[in-house]
């Protein structure tokens, strides 16, 4: 009863606010759902797969799925490490460099802005296609079989070049950073100390953005590296895969189809390989979150 | 403020770090990348080669990339290294990328791009030999293959002009099957129970009365395993022109040259309508249409027949590898077919520095037993060993390799047996492939370029109807028609038209 006295203008009834949560309750079943089901799989003995199907609950359990991805071992753990290697590395990187290419983009007093903006944007419609794309790596720029191949081809997105001018333009205006100069900053000193601390939740997007990329990339892998030792864990992880939806397609005729077939990881690893690979990305967003909600606000009510 | 420069202080902190980290790592990395491209050069790698004094041939580097599963390949490159030192002198460098799924697109940029690779395996379900081949992106190899004879001795001439394209050989294939044939496989024990005659199984109808016998006095079993195009469909063993998916084949005993749509001819209706009295009886698995691994399936054992690609000791090898023991009849013809010689191919790719001694090596896998078991099972002692008597080799587990077939390269027959294969295979195997009637289009390659967008449409129709008409999912007329009005819609009479051209031109020009 007291409740009622001093509930506050913009505060909802009970009974929609039972009638909402409920409704948000379902949507993250939905979502949790398919995520409780593959690792319920990865638990299951490989035998009930084949007779019973999928069930939430295992019928058997066991954990011969981990056991068999663990004991490849080495491989694992190692393209694991470089997953989170390239990951760190390469959002770091990237947020700098598109940081760096955007905020002059951003200020009206930079006089080639308009062309450096085309040229960003002119990358967003059209590429150079892959075989090009390709002989740069191999002969011009020689990383391919390095680490680097997988963080270069991804340091700078127009599209996110063109997030973080119109973040800047919009959070940080023009008046600040004359008052900047006017007290006798110069220009390194006014983007580190008086701009980038005003560009966190916009730092927060591009990072979280990134970070995704690097870490569910396995195109470059695919595509550049040839060596074992190089290959990350989304790569490992769609090699078994896509090796297995080749193979079972029917598309695959060769004789020894059978004698493949049978080698192959079952159904139970499959999913103990995509709970690894999810892996520590979800703390991703826990981190990012804080400023990415802030970022969503902070705009909303500067309109 | 105090807190944002408190925040800076460590944002940069931690950049430095990263700095001196990345500066670390660069270091590391940079001798592997400086090898890279300087590896295929003809330059001494190991010191412990250029001491080694008058080798007939100066010492190169060859790249090796093939199919497969197989992982840590240093133990074998190390292997080929030493037994190769005093006549091939070479330094291997050998590695496997998965299937065609994976390793079709890592290898087509890099021989778009021409880069400097020596070997690579390609077929027409992997690295697409025809497109890469006539783009070209692969050496002809007719001078070598005439300098160094000993792929052609093993091969047969026969079988490695069925590979040419315009009389050109771009790759060469396995010596392995060179034919193929259709028939059953029946569960070992049933068979004994029911004492079946396997001499008196001649179609699918002589099992019928076992299939009721299964249904009866087996609960919880299948009659009959259909899965995808793998099950009854194969019997009719069209003689296709592409992929199996696309329409477009000729009747398998040789009859005529008439290209016909292999998805409505009557025998394939009348299959179709067999296979949906079963599906209405139980012979068949109420989800077969939406089953994939023929393999795992098996393995349940909860299966009594299966229809099955056949060769000699096929009944053995599905025991082997799905646990569960099985008897084999044959019951199409033998014949040979592009399929067989299109399926494992080696190419070397215009980039290589060393086609000359690629080929040698090449060969050299179809005619030195010690090599080709090298490259297939790795090192005695290290990655197998030999059974009590001899004849047989069996793998050790722990060794971190394991083989992903030797199918893949050279010459099967040369390769050691493994537990459970018959002692006489290879002799098995001859007489086999010398049973073998070549079929009509034996040798012709349909170019599919005028009607790739025909090509992939008819693919999309046959996708979508063929698991259910296969496995007797639905009523067979309604589906029947409806696929029948798709294909028109999707240019089913020009891609038969484009093939019957190309056929016969190629018909006439053999003549």
């Amino acid at each position: 009863m007291s409740k009622r006295k001093f509930r506050l203008a913009n505060e909802i009834s009970t009974g929609s606010n039972v009638v909402l949560n409920i409704i948000f309750v379902l949507i993250s079943i939905v979502c949790l759902f398919p995520i409780l089901l593959v690792i319920a799989i990865s638990f299951t003995e490989e035998k009930q797969i084949l007779l019973h199907g999928y069930n939430i609950i295992p019928r058997e359990f066991s954990i011969k799925a981990y056991d068999f991805v663990l004991s490849a071992g080495d491989a694992i753990m190692r393209s694991y490490g470089i997953s989170i290697l390239v990951t760190i590395l390469g959002t770091i990187l990237s947020m700098s460099v598109i940081t760096l290419y955007a905020y002059p983009l951003a200020r009206s007093s930079f006089r080639y802005k308009n062309f450096f903006s085309f040229f960003v944007f002119f990358t967003m419609i059209f590429g150079g296609g892959l075989v090009p794309w390709f002989m740069v790596y191999s002969q011009l720029v020689r990383i391919r079989d390095t680490i680097w191949i997988m963080i270069v081809p991804y340091l700078i997105n127009g599209f996110y070049v063109m997030i973080m001018r119109t973040f800047i333009k919009g959070s940080v205006p023009e008046a600040l950073m004359e008052s900047a100069k006017i007290d006798g900053a110069g220009e390194f000193r006014t983007f580190f100390s008086i701009v980038l601390p005003l560009l966190k939740p916009g730092l927060a997007t591009i990072g979280l953005l990134s970070c995704l990329g690097y870490w569910n990339d396995w195109y470059l892998p695919l595509v550049f590296v040839t060596k074992r030792e190089l290959f990350n864990i989304q790569y490992t992880m769609y090699q078994t895969l896509s090796s297995i939806q080749f193979l079972t397609s029917g598309s695959a005729n060769f004789a020894e189809l059978g004698k493949v077939l049978s080698d192959l990881p079952g159904e139970s690893a499959r999913m103990a390989i995509a709970v690894i690979s999810i892996g520590p990305i979800i703390f991703a967003y826990g981190f990012f979150q804080k400023y990415f909600i802030k970022g969503l606000t902070i705009g909303a009510v500067k309109g | 403020m105090k807190l944002n420069r408190k925040l800076l202080t460590r944002v940069f902190a931690v950049v430095l770090c990263l700095v001196f980290v990345l500066a670390g790592c660069g270091k590391e990395t940079q001798p592997t990348s400086s090898e890279t491209p300087s590896s295929t050069t003809p330059s001494s790698t190991e010191p412990s080669q250029s001491a080694t004094p008058a080798a007939a041939l100066d010492p190169v580097t060859l790249t090796f990339y093939c199919v497969g599963d197989s992982q840590d390949m240093s133990g074998i490159e190390k292997g080929v290294n030493e037994y190769l030192k005093d006549t091939l002198n070479i330094t291997l460098e050998y590695e496997c990328f998965g299937w065609g799924d994976t390793y079709t697109p890592k290898i087509n940029p890099m021989l778009a791009a021409g880069d400097p690779i020596d070997i690579v395996f390609t077929s027409n379900w992997a690295a697409n030999f025809r497109s890469n081949a006539t783009a070209g992106y692969f050496t002809v190899l007719n001078d070598y293959i005439k300098k160094y004879p000993g792929v052609e001795q093993v091969l047969g001439s026969d079988f490695l002009n069925a590979t040419q394209i315009d009389g050109k050989n771009y790759a060469v294939p396995t010596n392995k099957e060179k034919a193929h044939n259709w028939g059953f496989l029946l569960k070992k024990d049933l068979v004994a129970k029911y004492n079946i005659d396997l001499n008196s199984i001649k179609s699918l109808q002589d099992l019928e009365p076992y299939f009721d016998r299964v249904l009866a006095e087996e609960p919880g079993m299948t009659p009959l395993l259909s899965v995808q195009m793998d099950g009854p469909w194969h019997l009719l063993d069209w003689n296709t022109f592409s992929d199996d998916d696309v329409p477009g084949a000729l009747y398998p005993d040789n009859r005529d040259t008439k290209v016909i749509n292999q998805f409505l001819a009557p025998e394939s209706v009348a299959l179709y309508k067999q296979q949906r009295e079963y599906y209405k009886k139980g012979y068949l698995h109420p989800d077969a249409a939406t089953q994939d691994n023929f393999s795992a399936e098996m393995s349940t054992g909860k299966y009594f027949a299966f229809v099955a690609p056949m060769k000699p000791g096929k009944a053995v090898e599905m025991t082997q590898q799905t646990g569960v023991e099985w008897e084999e009849i044959f019951i199409t013809p033998i014949v040979m077919s592009n399929r067989e010689a299109d399926g494992a191919m080696l190419a070397i790719p215009v980039g290589s520095k060393n086609p000359e001694r690629a080929f040698m090596f090449i060969e050299k896998l179809y005619t030195d037993a010690k090599l080709k078991n090298l490259m297939n099972f790795g090192v005695e002692g290290v990655h197998y060993k030999w059974s009590d008597d001899k004849n047989y080799i069996i793998p050790i587990e722990e060794s971190g390799y394991k083989t992903s077939g030797g199918w893949r390269f050279g010459d099967n027959f040369k390769d050691y047996l493994t537990v459970g294969e018959a002692l006489d295979k290879a002799q098995q195997w001859e007489k086999y492939n010398a049973s073998a009637t070549p079929l009509l289009n034996l040798g012709f390659v349909f170019d599919a370029t005028n009607v790739a967008s025909e090509v992939a449409a008819c693919k999309d129709v046959v996708q979508t109807y063929y698991k259910q008409l296969f496995t007797g999912s639905v009523d067979v007329d309604p589906t029947l028609a409806r696929m029948e009005a798709d294909f028109k819609a999707a240019g089913v009479d020009t891609l038969l038209q484009e093939i019957q051209t190309q056929f016969d031109a190629w018909l006439a020009s053999k003549k």
